[in-house]
Order: C-alpha cells, then sequence, then structure tokens
C-alpha cells in the first residue's frame, strides 16, 4: 500500500511539472461544456416541456455532469504507455517489483483526482456566470447507483485505453500519439459525451447499448439524472459488468502475448 | 542453490523487418515486409558460482545485451534453460525483482522532470526499503560517486555524467544481490569510472554479489573481472580465466631484445614484424609456434645483449574481441 501512496505522491507531481499541457486538457474540456451547454440552452429558448425525453432542467445538468464525468472517467495517464513500449522504456517498469496494472492505475487516479479538482472549481465558476437552473439527486439509492456506474466506467475505460496502448508491441514504429487521441475521440463520441446517446434512432441506440462506450459518461449521467428506472439501472450496471470482466481479460491476454514478442530496444 | 545463474542452450531469435530507404521504400515496405530471422542468441550455455564477478565481452551485436535482458527477465527466450537464483527470470517473481538490478548505460528509470531524491524516495518504496536501510545506503552511494550537492536538482538539468551515476544510486539503493551491468560506466571521466570500478569491486566483495559486466571499456575488464566470457554472433568462443585468453586467441607472442650495436631494420624484419623500434630497443612479433626458432636465430645473427618472450598484452587482445577478430 505505501508503494502505490508513493507512486500516487510522486505521479501527482509529475502532472505539475507539464502545467501547460494540464492547462490546455482542462480548457479543453470546458469549451466543449460551453459549446454543449449553449446549443441545448438555444435549442429550449422557445420550448416549454419536454425534447426527446429531456427537460431543460436535465439537458443543462447533463452538460455540467459531463465536466466531472469527463474528469473522473476520461481522464487519464496511460497515455503514455504506448509510447514507452515503442521506446522501449517500459523495460524499467518489468524489472521493477511492481505490477505493472496496480502503477499505471495509481497513476491514473492520480490524475483523476487532480482532474476532479479542477472540474469541481470550473463548475462553480461556470455556475456563478451561466446561472442555470440544475437538478440534483435526491435518492440516496440512486446516488449509490450512480457511484457504482462510475466505477464501472473507471474500469472499462482503463482497460480499453490499455488494449490500445499495447498495440506497439505488434508496430513499434507507427507514431501513437496521434492514433491514440483518435481513438480517445471516437470513444468519446459513442460514449455520450457530445449528445445524449438516446437522442440517436432507436436502432442506432439499441446496438450502441450493448456496446461498452455508452458504460463510459451517458449511463452514469442518466442513472444520476433519475432518468432510468431500477430495472433498466440493474440490466445497465449488469451490461456495463460484463464488459468489465471480458476488457480486463482481453487485456491481460493480449499483455501477456506482447510481452512475449516485446523487443526491449532502446539499445 | 549451487549457481547463482544457469544459462543451457539458450537461444534467442528476432525478426527484423528492413527496408529500403526513401519514400519507395516506405511505401514498398508496407505492402510486402521483408522479414528476416536474426539469431542474437545461439546456444549459449555457462553458469556463475555466487559471487562472481564476470566480465562478458564481444563485438558489437554479439549478443551480451540480449543476454542479459533475458536473464532480467526482459526478453523471452526462444529455446533454452534459464535460472537466475533459482527463479525463471521470466516469471517476473518480485522476490526475484527485489534481488536483481539491471543498469544499462543508456536507460534511464529517473523522473526527468522532478529533483532526483524522488525517484530515489520512490524506489524506496517500491523495493520495501527499510528508512534506516535507504538512509545508510543513501549517503555510502552518495558520496562514494560524490553527487550530495545535485539531489534536489530536477533530473533534466543533470549533465550526462551525473545522471548515470544517480542512475547507478537508483539501481543499486536496495542492494541487489545479482548485477547485471551493461556499459556502467560509459558517459563518466575518468575519476569517476575509477571511483565506479572501486565500489563495484568494494560491491562484489562486501555483499558476495553475483556480478555480470559488460563494458568496451578495457580497464573495466582488466581490473574487475577475472573470468570472462567472450561471445560473438551469438556463440560462446571463450569461457575462462581472463589471463587464459591470450594463450587461446594470440596467435603471435612478443620477443623484446636489447642490442649492443645499431642494425638495418630490414634484416631484422625477416624474423618477425618489427612492431618497435628504438636502438638499443626492439620489439617483434613473431608467430606462436615459432617464437623458440625465431629467438635462437636472432641470438645467432644479431648483437643481442638481452632478451625476453612475452605474451601479448591482454589489452590488444580484448581490442581484437571488441573487433570480432578471432576467428
Amino acid at each position: 500500500m505505501k508503494k502505490f501512496l508513493s507512486i500516487f505522491r510522486i505521479s501527482f507531481q509529475q502532472e505539475f511539472a507539464y502545467k501547460l499541457n494540464f492547462v490546455m486538457w482542462r480548457i479543453r474540456n470546458v469549451m466543449q461544456i460551453l459549446v454543449f451547454f449553449f446549443l441545448w440552452n438555444a435549442v429550449f429558448e422557445n420550448r416549454t416541456g419536454d425534447l426527446l425525453g429531456y427537460n431543460k432542467e436535465k439537458i443543462l445538468t447533463y452538460a455540467f455532469m459531463l465536466l466531472v464525468i469527463r474528469a473522473i472517467t476520461l481522464s487519464s495517464r496511460s497515455v503514455d504507455v504506448s509510447g514507452q513500449i515503442s521506446r522501449g522504456e517500459l523495460s524499467n517498469f518489468l524489472v521493477k517489483p511492481v505490477n505493472f496494472f496496480k502503477y499505471w492505475i495509481t497513476r491514473d487516479l492520480s490524475s483523476k483526482f487532480l482532474n476532479i479538482i479542477f472540474s469541481l472549481l470550473e463548475i462553480t465558476l461556470l455556475l456563478i456566470f451561466l446561472k442555470p437552473n440544475l437538478f440534483f439527486q435526491t435518492s440516496f439509492l440512486y446516488v449509490v447507483f450512480f457511484i457504482i456506474s462510475i466505477i464501472v466506467a473507471i474500469i472499462i475505460f482503463f482497460a480499453i485505453s490499455m488494449i490500445i496502448s499495447f498495440i506497439p508491441f505488434w508496430f513499434p514504429e507507427i507514431a501513437w500519439g496521434s492514433q491514440f487521441l483518435f481513438i480517445v475521440v471516437v470513444t468519446e463520441f459513442l460514449s455520450g459525451s457530445f449528445f445524449p446517446l438516446d437522442v440517436l434512432p432507436m436502432g442506432v441506440y439499441k446496438i450502441l447499448k450493448i456496446t461498452p462506450f455508452p458504460y463510459l459518461v451517458f449511463v452514469p449521467i442518466k442513472i444520476y439524472l433519475g432518468n432510468l428506472n431500477y430495472q433498466e439501472i440493474l440490466v445497465s450496471l449488469g451490461i456495463g459488468t460484463i464488459w468489465c470482466f471480458i476488457l480486463l481479460i482481453i487485456m491481460k491476454r493480449i499483455w501477456l502475448k506482447g510481452l512475449k514478442v516485446y523487443e526491449a530496444v532502446g539499445r | 542453490m549451487n549457481k547463482a545463474i544457469i544459462v543451457d542452450r539458450l537461444t534467442k531469435n528476432f525478426d527484423v523487418s528492413e527496408r529500403q530507404p526513401g519514400i519507395k521504400g516506405s511505401i514498398s515496405s508496407i505492402f510486402s515486409p521483408v522479414k528476416r530471422k536474426i539469431k542474437a542468441l545461439n546456444g549459449v550455455s555457462f553458469s556463475v558460482q555466487p559471487g562472481e564477478l564476470v566480465g562478458f565481452i564481444g563485438p558489437n551485436g554479439a549478443g551480451k545485451t540480449t543476454t542479459l535482458k533475458i536473464l532480467s527477465g526482459l526478453l523471452f527466450p526462444s529455446s533454452g534453460f534459464v535460472s537466475v537464483l533459482d527463479f525463471d527470470p521470466w516469471e517476473k517473481s518480485h522476490d526475484f525483482l527485489k534481488q536483481i538490478s539491471l543498469v544499462m548505460g543508456q536507460k534511464n528509470q529517473l523522473w526527468w522532470d522532478l529533483p532526483v531524491i524522488e525517484s530515489f524516495e520512490l524506489n524506496k518504496a517500491i523495493y520495501g526499503i527499510s528508512d534506516r536501510d535507504y538512509q545508510k545506503n543513501l549517503d555510502e552511494l552518495v558520496s562514494l560517486l560524490d553527487v550530495s550537492k545535485f539531489l534536489k536538482t530536477q533530473v533534466r538539468k543533470l549533465s550526462l555524467g551525473q545522471r548515470m551515476k544517480m542512475e547507478l544510486i537508483a539501481a543499486l539503493i536496495y542492494k541487489p544481490k545479482v548485477l547485471f551491468l551493461d556499459e556502467p560506466t560509459i558517459g563518466l571521466d575518468l575519476v569517476a569510472q575509477q571511483n565506479l570500478r572501486d565500489f563495484i569491486y568494494e560491491y562484489n566483495q562486501k555483499n558476495e554479489a553475483t556480478i555480470l559486466l559488460t563494458s568496451h571499456n578495457m580497464n573495466d575488464l582488466v581490473d574487475l573481472a577475472r573470468r570472462v566470457i567472450v561471445i560473438d554472433e551469438g556463440k560462446i568462443i571463450f569461457d575462462g580465466i581472463l589471463e587464459e585468453l591470450t594463450e587461446k586467441f594470440a596467435k603471435e607472442k612478443i620477443i623484446k631484445a636489447t642490442l649492443s650495436s645499431e642494425d638495418d631494420i630490414k634484416k631484422l624484419d625477416q624474423i618477425g614484424f618489427v612492431k618497435k623500434y628504438s636502438f638499443p630497443e626492439v620489439t617483434i612479433s613473431v608467430p606462436r609456434q615459432t617464437v623458440a626458432m625465431a629467438a635462437s636465430e636472432l641470438l645467432q645473427n644479431f648483437p643481442v645483449t638481452d632478451l625476453t618472450i612475452e605474451e601479448v598484452p591482454i589489452e590488444d587482445v580484448i581490442r581484437k574481441v571488441f573487433k570480432g577478430g578471432l576467428k
């Protein structure tokens, strides 16, 4: 445990070393929320009642929730892994008595921690300036479900980003930085970071629901908003949990295969 | 435990994709990649006793680093058996990893943007070192390598030499029982090189640590390694005492003679290859088999006052090993 506290601590310090990167990433997040907010604000301008199952209060809450959820699930440090594999720096970890996955989960958590703090500050500022009417979930049970769905989301995102990061084991020469970004953007798109997924045509939405992506952002927010009944929540959490296991198993297998072809280059 | 390291008929193959230079080459490599199998190690066997310090030498690309990487669990062997401290390195058991250290001259485990001391503290936690041992080891290493001034400096602001020393401290702070040192003195100034050699020697003696060392630095080998393993093109071509390397590989012997009167260098050249001639001293290199004949010829035909027959200096033999000229 002490081991991981130390990793958490040093990783946290490291985040501060790249202040500009961090600030840009935060600005990107806030910009995205502002776009989302003003777009839907305009849509509801001359309208009373629901649109696509959302009223104004809930859609604006969706926007604000995005800021927090993205900080919790989509912010991570493990983007570095692909580069370390292709440059051979992975060797540094492999000779150390520390579990690779626990190491990166810890670093991710430290990144998430910092991002959560900032997202809360940003939300406070936005609340002051935009003065929106927001929806607050008061049911204890729904909050518990929400927290469980967040944990599911964190695990799914970790597994997906690890699986992508392992590609350089086989194709080390590809510049994975940009590819990775592309995949993250697609993931964000399918996860409901740009719009609630249930505004899509029913068929598309149904297909999406059996993929792991909605469980990253969309489902947690829906649960928080109270838009799902108990049965729907349990089904969602069930599918999400199954995806956790599937992805973790795939991740572990690819890792073990990758290690066998790893050439520890760099010398 | 009888042996610290056992390697038996170890092979390692790499698939290397080749590419013609230029844009055309890049494009054709996408559609028809040319793969070539390289045998980096081809049936390597040796063993090392606990506490032994062995020099591992050979030309570039001979397979030294590959062997060290397999021994520390980084690479998966294509075939053969490997055991270090009775562990299979590939398993990467934490009990195993806590007892070994791989130091590579150009690898860095330090956190580039943070003060050096942070990286040490992290290793303290990862390797589970007690406060007392940590402080003791740190003080010892820091004073030995003379870097106490830089502990709070950001790693990126250190010079290459300072950084190398810090890498070493990070790699040794947990007192590993088995050390794999790959070019440990690379990039260090002469004083630091000597300090480090003294340190490795002492570390080996005091902790009875097993050390496998590769180096292109002649002094590292002559000072430290009693036993050397020579590897070339993935095969071991010599394993024994450093001095025996000369007997095995030096095809010549050296005759040193003192002359009482000056003589024609051309005549001396018929005896053997005159390496150096500055009257009255002459140094001639002759084939090992004919050294006795050459010496008697020299004594008969030249005004010799003194004559000795010597082995080729070990440095010359090692230099030849590095060039891969041993066949």
